[in-house]
């Protein structure tokens, strides 16, 4: 009678450890079952942690690029710009800091992957600056 | 089995009986002999020029005798403005400190500051200020509190140490466009075009005003080398040559740099922020500057490096300026 007691026990402990987790990412991200990828609004901040833009940046999903410009006198080359992407998906690569934008003839590129992590768009963040008429 | 319970039963009303029993407040006694203690008022970085406050609390039981006096010595003689107020504050009901004085005007002598007592004074809180000399410059400075009484007996309360920083601070600088709108961190000090001339090594920053349609230029502090378009307008006297590099700031409203009551923050920039900030591809313009914000800077020879808070701003029809205060830190 025991010994069956122990037998259960055994194998109901060998069917729980099976169970299936929750799969994550190499970020420690979970993976969703979610396919959307795109951004879906962008800001820039300067190195006093404002904003730096004249407008509303210009997020085109289909084309994968973002517009934006920036007031007269903004310093290119400590700038953070800021990503919001729809539910589930990360920024590749991560923004970790301040970001050098003064080379305008080679905009920078961020590629968005989607919940799941099968889908990803690079986008292309053209930054224009203001000008004296 | 019955026993049991009725001896739990009887344990509990007893319980019950004492729990509710009301405790009578009964007054303190008070300690014997004489008492002191001290806490500092003033917050922030101790910096040469300004204050360090506080407050030095003592008394004595009425039989037992008299306050005599009250003595604070620093371990460096404080500047100039050193005092031990004579008065113990209390508030009224309109909210307004109230002084009444209980002996006679501090008296400074070496590092000792002492007032007399007037002969009736038991208890009294008094308000130590210390204005911090140039010798404390960058070395630690620490306080001896203490009191005599009528007893005989004598108490003392040590306060500190308190590092004193290296930083220089300056207030209320204006700077006006175009008469007097070169700045120079070296000197601390405004200029006019004429000074500039003359002594153009001097000059770090130039302030200007413009209102360009299609921009947001507004009030702007640049570099003798910032580009035209960040000057427009400006014909820079010869040899003016100086790359400074400056840093935008936002929310950092220092306490020690706000002029009166305006913001009351609990901001201070310290030595370490300046020490630490990386200018490495800092601008030499920063244009749009507006009233509360700041400029971390960095001299072109990295001499100094400073936090310039902009107290307000004026743009009229018929002025344009600036008012600014100055943290500066010699880096060698």
């Amino acid at each position: 009678m025991k010994k069956s007691l122990y037998f259960s026990l055994i194998f109901l402990a060998m069917f729980t450890a099976c169970k299936k987790g929750f799969p994550v990412d190499d970020d420690g991200l979970l993976i969703t079952t979610r396919s959307d990828c795109y951004v879906s609004s962008f800001e820039i901040l300067g190195a006093d942690y404002q904003t730096v833009r004249s407008k509303a940046a210009v997020v085109d999903t289909t084309a994968q690029t973002v517009n934006v410009e920036v007031l007269f006198g903004t310093d290119l080359k400590n700038l953070y710009p800021q990503f919001t992407l729809v539910t589930d998906a990360k920024l590749d690569p991560k923004i970790p800091g301040k970001v050098d934008f003064s080379d305008l003839s080679n905009p920078k590129q961020w590629t968005v992957v989607s919940g799941n992590r099968k889908v990803k768009k690079t986008y292309t963040v053209y930054l224009t600056v203001q000008k004296i008429n | 089995m019955k026993k049991t319970h009725i001896l739990c039963l009887l344990g509990l009303l007893i319980f019950a009986f004492t729990g509710c029993k009301e405790k009578e407040y009964a007054v303190p006694t008070p300690k014997s002999g004489l008492q002191n203690d001290v806490i500092k008022r003033s917050l922030g970085p101790g910096i040469v020029g300004l204050d360090m406050e506080f407050a030095y609390a003592m008394a004595l039981l009425p039989e037992q005798g008299k306050l005599v006096s009250a003595t604070v010595t620093a371990s460096i003689a404080g500047a100039t403005g050193t005092y031990l107020d004579n008065k113990f504050y209390s508030t009224n009901s309109s909210g307004v400190e109230v002084g009444t004085v209980v002996g006679s005007a501090s008296v400074n002598s070496g590092n000792a500051t002492t007032v007399t007592y007037n002969a009736d004074i038991s208890a009294a809180t008094l308000r130590y200020f210390y204005r911090i000399p140039e010798e404390a410059r960058g070395r630690d400075v620490s306080f001896t509190f203490s009191v005599t009484g009528s007893n005989g007996e004598t108490v003392s309360y040590k306060m500190g140490p308190y590092p004193i920083r290296r930083m220089e601070l300056k207030k209320g600088l204006v700077v006006i466009d175009p008469t007097t709108s070169y700045l120079s961190i070296a000197d601390m000090a405004v200029y006019d075009a004429t000074f500039a001339a003359a002594n153009p090594t001097k000059i770090d920053l130039i302030y200007l005003y413009r209102a360009i349609t299609g921009v947001t230029f507004n009030h702007a502090l640049v570099a003798p080398t910032a580009s035209a378009e960040y000057r427009p307008g400006i014909s820079l006297p010869a040899g003016l040559n100086n790359k400074t590099k400056m840093i935008k700031a936002w929310d950092v409203r220092d306490q020690q740099l706000v002029i009166g009551s305006a913001v009351a923050t609990s901001v201070f920039v310290d030595d370490v922020d300046l020490e630490q900030r990386n200018f490495t591809d800092a601008p030499d313009f920063a244009i749009n500057t507006r009233a509360e914000s700041g400029i971390w800077l960095e001299t072109a020879d990295g001499k100094y490096r400073a936090y310039i808070y902009i107290n307000s701003v004026v743009n009229t029809a018929t002025s344009k300026q600036m008012t600014i205060s100055i943290k500066r830190l010699t880096m060698k």
